[in-house]
């Protein structure tokens, strides 16, 4: 029997590019190790509570543009899912300086709330935003546009897209010559998508940021398991064929084309293959040496990996009220330094976490993720000290987030477990367990990812999706990807 | 949004614009040829910490007392086992007349020696009584795990433990109660140790050695089936309890399901919270449980595959029965590694430990359902 396509992983991305193609009449096929679907987007038990682990908020629900509710009616989903929708966006608390920030949702809000902490900041933020509209709005004409770009087509039309393109945050910020505490403030943004003022590039920055304050966050009822189960579930329905616990072995590749998949001992024949896996992870596991083309093995090299991270999940006994927590979403950070906290986020202690606060019957959730990347992670852990390490580690994320707010939970404590880079590598098997793909940072930003991406596919017949594409991690953009890369399969499958 | 100008060459603008991919183009030119071959240590742990399974050999058969023995383990290929948290168990997978068994076992020896695990089982199902009767040193046999969340965590767990242990149900124990002292992670640590006669007490001994070698530990021994000096007598009960001031102390249990059911009751009454409760994984077989005989049909990979199952057995154990292997490593409703889909029928099932979603979708664990009607369920793999 062959498949029209195999999709290498059931993540989020995988699925999405699997039922993309199967309503598009195609014939396909997933391929996932473990035994539930979903990779990073997940939950698990503990007692009486469970953990969402997708630990950052869903968003682009319940906004004017309706970016999430388009994404869910392509895939069905409408008003199957109860989604939460929260108002703030979140509380940054500056530990070294004392320092308090609450902003919510709305570009209006957040505007407002800038002008009262930085007075006079109204016109610049009017500014930053309208750019931000520019951005996406340009962003939007290249996706239609279906061959390459005309450059001089685009600068007519978006002047102020072309020059902001090349363009890293910091460098914007200064054009606008924003005051200093609002540069401080926006560039918490920074940190939060894993990156710095001064690599992250302006327009990846102006969509989500946009996107997500006017949008604000919001979380699925019953976590994100819901989500991906759903999408499986519907692609299940439609006749489409999960093997799970099934482990690919090789991706087979013939005269540069993609000829078939073994897994398990068992070959299924396809000339395409969508991978929910890394390119890393495939040029060096999957497809035998001397079918790798020399050009995916020299990008290969220069790339960065991006944060992997630690997630304390606790559960506890009490309401939000007994507890005397108020917010939902923290950011706690050592300074509003932007780069100096980016620095600190090469320590496994670093003192910056987020922290997302759950009330569900009379308990709470209380879920402390901080990022971190590759290199200090090297020689942390032994297998013989793990699972001291990582009580060290639920210790140190408890007491960060006691500290910083002041509030008081580990007598509460019912249930705890930590996810570590290891966790992340043992359900995704993504490289060091990094969830966010390549770092964004110069050449590896956005732009240049999305124009180098057909002509960058040596192999004929394999496309990637997922956190390691050419839309990087983020979940609105991760998901368009996922569609997209299907929609050229389903392209190139007619051809 | 007006117009800006950032830059007002609008020829620089274009070549700027270009280079983000003529640069990235570039850089890859440039690039090294060289096939990345450093290792990826958070992989490579994930796989030492979680391996797919484990090939072992029986070293050394030790019988502790009649009616229990102690099988020690080393790998096939002489590696050392993963590390675990004391209070974990692993799942052994054993053939038995073309029948693939497996089962849930503590590891009962100590994670400082990673060169062996040790199990120690009491005769008792199919499974035990075949281990006890018939395994000889150099068998060979698969194992999965470790698994389990039966651990003492410092952070949620109170600084004076409580461990009240019936019959077998001191296995997971052995291990923890080291642990923890040797390494000084509580102040206080009470043990009731419930069996039915004295020569029931397994590792009496080593216990005993450990009570004097740190004051902190204390053990009360508890009969329920013979009088004895310096022996307590009976089961434990609200007096016996009360004795140890269980007030936000975290008690440990582990024994046989009866054990559990008053425990629980006891532990209610004394209005402890859920918090202080840590329960070994226990078998919950439903009262009342009929013997009608079904039609159960199996869905896996395309195949469908129609057996007979019965009111008081469980899917798995039908599925056992007619040599089909499984997907279980707990057996008990907990791990979720059976969970299936119920296509069809009525059942009696425990499902407290599913995800709310795979609860609405009708989701199952068949280590745990037992059935009212003709079924049909589809496995995971
Ligand atoms: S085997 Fe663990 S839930 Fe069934």
């Amino acid at each position: 029997m062959k498949y029209d396509c195999i999709v290498i992983g059931a993540g989020t991305a995988g699925l999405i590019s699997a039922l993309t193609l199967q309503k598009k009449g195609k014939k396909v096929l997933i391929l996932e190790k473990g035994i539930n679907p979903g990779g990073a987007l997940s939950s698990f038990k503990r007692g009486a509570f469970e953990f969402d682990t997708n630990v950052f908020p869903m968003y682009g629900f319940g906004s004017e543009e309706k970016l999430g509710e388009k994404m869910f009616q392509q895939l069905d989903l409408q008003n199957k899912i109860k989604m939460n929708f929260e108002n703030e966006l979140f509380h940054i608390i500056v530990t070294e300086t004392n320092e308090e920030y609450t902003f919510s949702k709305g570009i209006e809000s957040f505007e407002q709330k800038m002008e009262e902490y930085v007075p006079g900041s109204m016109e610049v933020m009017e500014t930053f935003f309208g750019l931000c509209l520019d951005v996406k709005e340009a962003l939007e004409y290249i996706k239609t546009q279906k061959t390459t770009l005309d450059e001089r087509d685009l600068l007519q039309k978006y002047p102020n897209f072309v020059q902001l393109a090349p363009l890293k945050v910091k460098r914007v910020f200064e054009y606008l010559n924003m005051p200093k505490k609002v540069i401080e403030l926006l560039s918490v943004f920074c940190n939060y998508m894993g990156s710095s003022i001064k690599d992250l590039s302006f327009v990846y920055f102006a969509n989500f940021v946009y996107t997500f304050i006017s949008s604000g966050p919001c979380y699925p009822k019953n976590t994100s398991y819901e989500f991906v189960k759903l999408l499986e579930e519907s692609f299940k329905e439609k006749g489409g064929v999960i093997k799970y616990h099934t482990k690919v072995n090789e991706i087979l590749v013939d005269n540069g084309k993609v000829v078939g998949v073994q897994a398990n001992n068992e070959t299924f024949k396809t000339s395409h293959v969508i991978s929910n896996v890394s390119p890393k992870m495939v040029y060096e596991h999957f497809i035998s040496q001397e079918n790798v083309p020399i050009e995916c093995i020299k990008l290969e090299n220069e790339r960065i990996l991006g944060p992997s991270m630690f997630t304390v999940f606790v559960g506890l006994n009490k309401t939000k009220n007994e507890l005397g927590i108020e917010h939902t979403h923290y950011i706690i950070t050592n300074t509003l330094d932007s780069i100096k906290e980016f620095e600190k986020l090469h320590q496994v202690f670093s003192g910056h976490l987020i922290a997302h606060v759950i009330e569900e019957q009379n308990t709470t959730q209380v879920v402390l993720t901080g990022m971190i990347y590759k290199d200090a992670l090297k020689s942390f852990f032994t297998p013989d000290h793990y699972f001291e390490i990582k009580e060290q580690l639920e210790d140190y994320f408890v007491t960060v987030f006691e500290n910083a707010t002041g509030h008081f939970i580990r007598e509460s404590i019912e249930e705890i477990d930590l996810a570590t880079p290891v966790t992340y590598a043992r359900y995704t098997g993504h490289p060091y367990g990094i969830l966010f793909g390549y770092l964004a940072k110069g050449y590896d930003n956005l732009l240049p990812r999305m124009f180098c991406e057909d002509e960058e596919n040596k192999i004929e017949g394999l496309r990637f999706c997922g956190s390691y594409g050419s839309r990087l991690s983020l979940f609105l953009d991760l998901m368009e990807n996922a569609n997209e890369v299907a929609l050229k399969t389903f392209g190139e499958c007619e051809e | 949004m007006k117009d800006i100008i950032i830059e007002k060459n609008s020829k620089k603008v274009l070549d700027n614009f270009q280079d983000l991919f003529v640069a990235r183009n570039e850089i890859i030119k440039h690039a090294s040829k060289k096939i990345n071959t450093s290792e990826d240590e958070i992989n490579h742990l994930s796989q030492i910490l979680h391996p797919n399974k484990i090939e072992v050999v029986v070293k050394k058969i030790v019988e502790e007392n009649s009616l229990t023995k102690s099988f020690y383990f080393t790998t096939e290929d002489g590696s050392s086992f993963p590390p675990f948290i004391p209070g974990s168990y692993i799942t052994l997978e054993i053939h038995i007349d073309n029948r693939i068994y497996k089962r849930p076992y503590s590891i009962s020896s100590n994670p400082s020696h990673l060169n062996e695990y040790r199990i120690t089982v009491k005769k008792e199902g199919i499974v035990s009584k075949y281990l006890f009767n018939e395994c000889k040193e150099n068998d060979k046999f698969t194992l999965y795990g470790p698994f389990g969340h039966f651990h003492y965590n410092s952070l949620r767990d109170s600084n004076e433990v409580i461990f009240l242990a019936g019959g077998s149900g001191i296995t997971p124990m052995k291990p923890m109660i080291e642990d923890l002292l040797i390494h000084k992670r509580v102040s206080k640590i009470d043990l009731i140790y419930g069996t039915k006669t004295v020569n029931d007490i397994l590792w009496k001994k080593e216990f005993d050695e450990l009570t004097k070698k740190y004051k902190n530990f204390h053990i009360i021994y508890l009969l329920s089936e013979e009088k004895r000096d310096d022996y307590s007598y009976g089961i434990i009960d609200e007096s016996l309890l009360r004795k140890l001031e269980p007030m936000n102390k975290t008690i440990f249990i582990s024994g046989p399901t009866e054990m559990y059911k008053s425990l629980n009751e006891l532990l209610k009454k004394l209005n402890i919270p859920n918090k202080y409760i840590r329960h070994e994984i226990y078998t919950n077989i439903p009262e009342n449980l009929g013997t009608k005989e079904y039609k159960l049909v199996i869905r896996r990979n395309n195949e469908k595959i129609t057996i007979p199952c019965y009111e008081n057995k469980t899917l798995v154990q039908s599925m056992e029965e007619n040599h089909i292997d499984a997907p279980v490593h707990c057996t008990v409703g907990v791990c979720g590694f059976c969970k299936s889909k119920l296509i069809q029928g009525t059942v009696k099932t425990e499902n407290s430990c599913l995800r709310k979603k795979d609860q609405e979708l009708k989701y199952i664990h068949p280590c745990v359902t037992y059935p009212l009607s003709d079924i049909e369920i589809e496995l995971p793999f």
